[in-house]
């Protein structure tokens, strides 16, 4: 309960790695109405840098509500837009099933690790 | 804490997107002090969390005064209702999606995610009157009192 207590409330931090031509953007804390803006502004900073296949890290993140389902929506409409893709890293219960609620499993191509990820990267 | 009848806290905050994560840790204290499970505490969270969104960004839309928002929990002895009211234009409550949007938009997915969480859902609107939200979740085996 203590943990959960702990990580409640916390800001977005977002960190940026790139995999070949992969660009992975790793959260961490809460992504609301408040704090989606800086992650909409990385997703759109990528894609103009000429960067179309991004995937976004949720491994780390506390809270995601529909504001931030919404700004991850917009991501995959602008790489769609230049034949790109948007995945998440998820294996978290808690967040993966607003996905599912929302119809959104259907949508992002989904990795389960941060391996999954760099295994279907290399078979590629 | 479970077991107290029809304890009501009332909280007020800025209209403003930066004050919603305190609304929702409020809510999720209070659901772990009744005995909610972690699922249901982050049910209520999420739920709270996207009824104080609509009622900041529908509050003061286009206008320089923005009054608070009033959040208001009662615990009752087998379930929590949260009421969040704010003062903004209002809107016709017909209007509210019932479900996911169908095609592939960037809005539209909250009142569908707070209806799937919670287990009673109203919308009290007009347009002019201001909006109240309320949610009820019942705790594990007592939906049906």
């Amino acid at each position: 309960m203590v943990d959960n207590e702990v990580r409640e409330g916390s800001e977005l931090d977002i960190a940026l790695e790139h995999v070949g031509d992969h660009s992975i953007v790793v959260l961490s804390g809460e992504v609301d109405v408040y704090s989606a803006p800086k992650l909409r502004d990385t997703i759109k900073n990528l894609v103009e840098e000429g960067r179309y296949r991004i995937v976004v890290d949720l491994e780390d993140v506390a809270f995601l509500d529909s504001t931030g389902l919404g700004v991850l929506v917009g991501g995959l409409k602008r790489v769609k837009h230049h034949q790109g893709d948007l995945g998440i890293i998820c294996n978290q219960e808690r967040i993966l099933r607003i996905f599912r609620i929302t119809g959104l499993t259907k949508v992002f191509t989904i990795y389960s690790s941060r391996e999954d990820l760099l295994a279907s990267i290399k078979g590629a | 804490m479970s077991g107290d009848k029809n304890v009501a806290f009332e909280l007020e905050i800025p209209a403003n997107a930066k004050y919603i994560s305190l609304a929702r840790l409020f809510a999720g204290s209070i659901a772990r002090r009744m005995n909610f499970s972690e699922d249901s505490v982050d049910d209520l969270k999420i739920a709270v969390s996207e009824m104080c969104t609509n009622a900041v960004v529908h509050t003061g839309n286009g206008t320089a005064e923005k009054p608070p928002i009033n959040i208001r929990f009662i615990m009752g002895e087998e379930s929590l209702t949260v009421e969040v009211q704010d003062r903004g234009p209002g809107f016709d409550p017909r209007c509210v999606l019932e479900s996911p949007p169908s095609e592939l938009l960037e809005k539209g997915f909250g009142i569908p995610l707070i209806r799937s969480l919670v287990d009673v859902f109203e919308c009290q609107s007009s347009p002019g009157g201001g909006t109240k939200v309320t949610i009820t979740k019942f705790l594990p085996g007592r939906e049906r009192g």
